[in-house]
């Protein structure tokens, strides 16, 4: 039977399937690790079984939420898409000013804009909206036949200008996050490498001034830790020094699926949300942390090839620029648990506990799957506007 | 569209990918590194050197007496505990036993523990979790404690330790009322929860409550941390433990402490003091009046001081001695404690509901006086035995008292009499005014148990559960000598006695002075009586031990001498007496026919006898009710003791000093110590 192709039908069975069961697979493995993060095989107090579902229950249904959002993103048009990027950046923008006037304090850090019943987080939704409209922009630039350098200056300054105001709130991890991804678009788009050279240079010249003038007292303490961990075993160096105990004593195999003993003391702080990968580690050991490392790779290559072909310069762009937030994240989530990068406070998609970087993560997701549903489209600019 | 970017942009991909590539080689690199080459080092550090955040005991606080001596308080505590884990890291379960066998078997050596308490703590060692601290033995001498700790390098996962116990230096004197502490077990644990949770209005739903609960559960299970069993203890158990705090430890690879960091910062807070109203002293003379004579080896008495409402003395003797109860005690002797005949566990004065007998006439003629039924000169004729409702009953007196008014009623204790006048007031009048002597009340004293004794109408007949029938006027009669369904506490007794004795104006009784709130919003309130009623009781109690044919009349006297300073110089006391029966007698003959006396009867059948009482007569301060389990006679056992207590507490007048007030160590924990219901 055929399927007529202007079906909503039609365009489910054109759906990426080998990417979005990837993330399904992720995010089931995901609440398996919440529920061992609350469960214990032998509890503390009392040495029985203790089971404590919340944080699965409440990260599966999350998950599900965000899974109808995203097939919702990907079945609509990309064009629609596009031309909500610069509305949709500008919008952030101006809620980043709100959140610098008018923003709630938590922890010491000014990050939340209530609206109303809403509380939103504005800088997490830069994290798509950034790439999104620099995509954009190059789209534009592209049609036009303009390439010269002056064209990745504006770039980046499209991409600082959310970045600053992020710094300041102050986030370090997701003003990095921001700027990782939108200076990935720039890297993208052709800038030449003589001039990403230059600047990597710079910035490894530039890094000791920012060290001692630019970063705030605890961020430089978090720098000291990663160097050692022993240093303060009562302070920064705590957590990550816990946190390398479970990893490594989970070995090749692994102590068992609930049968990790950190959690049992409560020696990791954070341990449902950053520092998730302790778990994992601790209790699928080496094996299942490359297997979990397998399924980001798979999805990180997926995405890279839906990039690749995609004939519009925006699909391709805005692509690369979510794999490269995805790499990003994994990378630097990974990387401090294991003490290989300070710490910062950026979660491990699809399996920490929490709201937001799901949020995140399923609407790039989203954006993904319509960059493939809408690879044959070129998207000149006329049929854009 | 670009079509030099179209060229580009797959080497740029290629860049991508490779730099992705090298990241999560770094990322496999650096697992392979800790996961397969570091491994051995991880899993060992992860029993080793390690800061461990344990749960601190707070200090419990202490309990005083009026003068501020130290009913219960803390001593140092040397003890031992031993850590599964460390004994024996071994997977299998056949050598864990014998691993941590062979060190429970050399540290029973040094402390000479039982065999039945090695196979215990084996038992409760191989049982997980491993990573606790078990209990070996506490209360250990400092020779016991030295030794162990000299040889605790050779003892795996044992560690010595010191800490805090509670003790009881007055020993038996305060076990009903203050009770013990014991180590908590999960029913106590939960309880404690579900209070703390309560107190902080959380529930386990929460997060917060949920930590709260750990945070509870943890210290509970501390080898150290003990739990109020009853009592005060009990009772008070929120206020007096404090709020716990967390001690930093260092240990090495094998679990041993090996040093206490500062941990100033997370130290708890001390519990609440808590200080009775009663005199220690007066206490311990009555619980030596009471022991120096075979014919009052049981028995309780309460003591109020009516100005003030406070209590003076509440004892129930025989008692245990609680401190053997805080490590733990053997199950034979407590089955001892359990099955003795003289109920040693048994709060007689607060949980002991007894018929109040001839004492309850005094309710009888102040109601027959309060609703009009009676005149106090009216006359009733007593030939031994009167008729109601188609039976006789008897008096006490078979030969009967002649012309008796209610004056004569009271001091001779002549039943029919009060036949007479219970049967003209009727119950309903009665009870009501039983109610507002603080009969039929459980008094809210800040200790746990208490019961309230029976003040029956024909509501609460109709109500009661295995009875529900309407009253029948020969209930009445019965009720009349507080016989039948009346029943009441020795405390109950004491208030009673107090509120005639005081008047309106008397204050409600309390135990507790400083440290706990104890409200009593239920309390009824005696209001005032006709004038002259509670007058001419007042005078049918005096009669009884001041004139001629009184039932008390031996005991009265309390400064024959004129030794007391005034206002107690020859001072005399007021009182009643009151004998319960225990079982029928007039069921029980002999061969003959004849009814049995009491000294033919087993102990545990004679009547107790009671006895109420107030002093000095004229300007009343303090009132006792005392009751001799199987004593036989109110009169002639009950009276004197009660002469004598009344004449050591005008001798020393506790009451005249204010209640001791502790150093204020904590006031708010006091203030917010209240235990929820």
């Amino acid at each position: 039977m055929m399927i007529r192709k202007d079906t909503l039908l039609y365009k489910l069975t054109q759906l990426h399937w080998f990417l979005l069961l990837t993330i399904i697979a992720l995010a089931m493995f995901g609440s398996l690790i919440l529920f061992s993060a609350g469960s214990s095989a032998h509890d503390l107090e009392t040495g029985l079984l203790k089971i404590d579902a919340r944080y699965a229950i409440d990260h599966i249904s999350r998950f599900i939420v965000m899974l109808g959002v995203a097939l919702f993103v990907a079945l609509l048009p990309l064009r629609l898409w596009a031309s909500l990027a610069y509305p949709g950046y500008a919008v952030g923008v101006i809620l980043l000013v709100g959140v610098d006037v008018a923003g709630n304090i938590v922890n010491g850090s000014q990050r939340w804009l209530t609206l109303g019943p809403l509380t939103l987080q504005p800088s997490e939704l830069m994290k798509i909206a950034v790439p999104l409209a620099v995509a954009r922009y190059y789209h534009q630039m592209f049609a036009a036949g303009r390439n010269g350098l002056w064209v990745h200056v504006v770039a980046f300054i499209m991409v600082a200008i959310p970045v600053g105001f992020v710094l300041k709130q102050p986030d370090l991890g997701t003003s990095l996050m921001i700027l990782g991804a939108g200076c990935a678009v720039i890297f993208f788009a052709g800038i030449s490498l003589r001039i990403v050279g230059g600047l990597l240079v710079l910035v490894l010249a530039m890094a000791p001034v920012i060290y001692f003038f630019g970063l705030h007292e605890y961020q430089r303490e978090r720098i000291q830790t990663m160097w050692d961990p022993n240093a303060d075993p009562l302070g920064a160096g705590y957590q990550l020094q816990q946190g390398m105990i479970a990893i490594g004593s989970g070995g090749l195999a692994g102590k068992g699926f609930m049968e990790g003993a950190q959690k049992e003391l409560e020696y990791i702080p954070e341990q449902h949300t950053d520092f998730i990968f302790t778990i994992v580690a601790e209790e699928f050991g080496f094996a299942g942390s490359m297997v979990m490392l397998a399924a980001w790779a798979i999805a990180i290559v997926q995405g890279m090839s839906i990039a690749g072909n995609s004939r519009s310069s925006f699909g391709a762009l805005a692509a690369s620029g979510f794999v490269s937030t995805l790499l990003l994240y994994v990378g630097i989530n990974i990387g401090m648990v294991i003490g290989l990068l300070p710490v910062v406070g950026i979660p491990l998609p699809l399996i920490s506990y929490g709201g937001t970087a799901i949020v995140t993560v399923m609407i790039g997701f989203g954006l993904l799957m319509a960059v493939h549903l809408n690879r044959a489209n070129d998207m000149t600019l006329r049929g854009l506007l | 569209m670009s079509r030099d970017w179209k060229n580009l942009f797959p080497s740029r991909r290629m860049i991508f990918l490779t730099g992705g590539g090298v990241v999560f080689l770094g990322l496999t690199a650096r697992l392979a590194e800790l996961q397969l080459f570091r491994q051995q080092e991880f899993e060992t550090k992860a029993r080793e050197v390690r800061i461990k955040l344990e749960p601190a005991p707070p200090h419990r606080g202490t309990i005083y007496d009026r003068n501020g001596r130290e009913l219960a308080s803390s001593k140092r505590n040397f003890y031992v505990t031993l850590r599964p884990e460390v004994a024996s890291a071994a997977r299998d379960k056949q050598v864990r036993q014998a691993e941590i066998g062979d060190v429970i078997e050399r540290v029973g050596r040094l402390l000479r523990l039982s065999d039945a308490k090695k196979r215990s703590l084996l038992q409760d060692a191989t049982t997980p979790p491993a990573h606790r601290d078990i209990l070996v033995a506490d209360d250990l001498t400092w020779e016991e404690f030295a030794q162990v700790n000299v040889m605790a390098p050779e003892l795996n996962g044992i560690s010595a330790e010191v800490g805090e116990l509670r003790s009881y230096p007055l020993q038996a004197a305060f076990y009903h009322t203050i009770g013990y502490v014991q180590k908590a077990n999960e029913a106590d644990i939960s309880r404690m929860v579900d209070f703390e949770l309560t107190a902080v209005g959380e529930t386990l739903e929460t997060p917060e409550g949920k930590t709260r609960a750990t945070t509870v559960r943890r210290l509970y299970k501390h080898p150290a941390m003990r739990v109020g069993k009853q009592g005060i203890e009990a009772y008070g158990e929120m206020a007096l433990k404090g709020e716990p705090g967390n001690e930093r430890l260092l240990q090495n690879a094998t679990g041993r402490v090996i040093d206490r960091l500062p941990s100033e910062d997370l130290a708890g807070k001390p519990g609440a003091d808590v200080v009775l109203s009663i005199d220690a002293e007066l206490q311990n003379f009555a619980i030596q009046r009471f022991a120096a004579d075979p014919a009052t080896k049981a028995g309780s008495a309460v003591m109020i001081d009516i100005a003030t409402g406070e209590v003076m003395c509440m004892m129930s003797t025989p008692a245990p001695d609680p401190n053997l109860f805080v490590s733990g005690i053997a199950s034979a002797p407590y089955k001892a404690l359990r099955e003795a005949e003289e109920n040693p566990l048994y709060h007689k004065a607060y949980d002991g509901v007894y018929p109040p007998g001839s004492t309850f006439k005094i309710v009888v003629a102040a109601a027959a006086l309060e609703s009009g039924a009676m005149h106090p000169n009216e006359t009733v004729h007593c030939s031994g035995k009167a008729w109601y409702y188609n039976r006789f009953y008897n008096c006490w007196r078979p030969e009967g008292h002649g012309t008796v008014n209610l004056h004569t009623g009271l001091q001779k204790s002549c039943d029919c009499y009060f036949y007479r006048a219970a049967e003209k007031t009727g119950i309903e009048e009665i009870a009501k005014v039983a109610k507002r002597f603080g009969l039929g009340h459980r008094y809210e004293l800040g200790i746990t148990g208490g019961k309230a004794g029976v003040v029956p109408n024909n509501e609460w007949k109709l109500n009661a559960p295995r009875i529900k029938e309407r009253w029948y006027p020969g209930d009445t009669i019965s009720a009349a000598i507080g016989q039948g369904y009346v029943t009441a506490t020795p405390f109950e007794l004491a208030v009673m006695c107090a509120r005639v004795a005081g008047g309106a104006a008397m204050p409600d009784p309390h135990l507790i002075v400083n440290g706990i709130r104890v409200p009593d919003p239920t309390i009824t309130p005696m209001g005032e009586f006709k004038p002259g009623v509670l007058e001419a009781v007042r005078a049918g109690m005096y009669a009884v031990t001041s004139e001629g044919g009184g039932t008390a009349i031996r005991s009265g006297e309390l400064d024959p001498e004129g030794k007391l300073p005034a206002p107690y110089t020859n001072a005399r006391m007021a009182g009643k007496s009151g004998t319960a029966q225990v079982i029928r007698l007039d069921n029980l003959r002999d061969a003959r026919g004849k009814a049995i006396s009491n000294d033919k009867l087993p102990w545990r059948l004679r009547d107790h006898a009671l006895f109420v009482a107030y002093a000095p007569v004229d300007k009343p301060r303090y009132a006792v009710a005392v009751v001799i389990e199987h004593g036989v006679s109110g009169s002639s056992t009950g009276a004197p003791i009660a002469r004598d207590l009344l004449a050591h507490a005008l001798r020393t007048d506790p009451g005249a000093k204010k209640a001791f007030v502790p150093k204020a160590r904590d006031l708010a924990a006091a203030e917010s110590g209240k235990q929820p219901a």
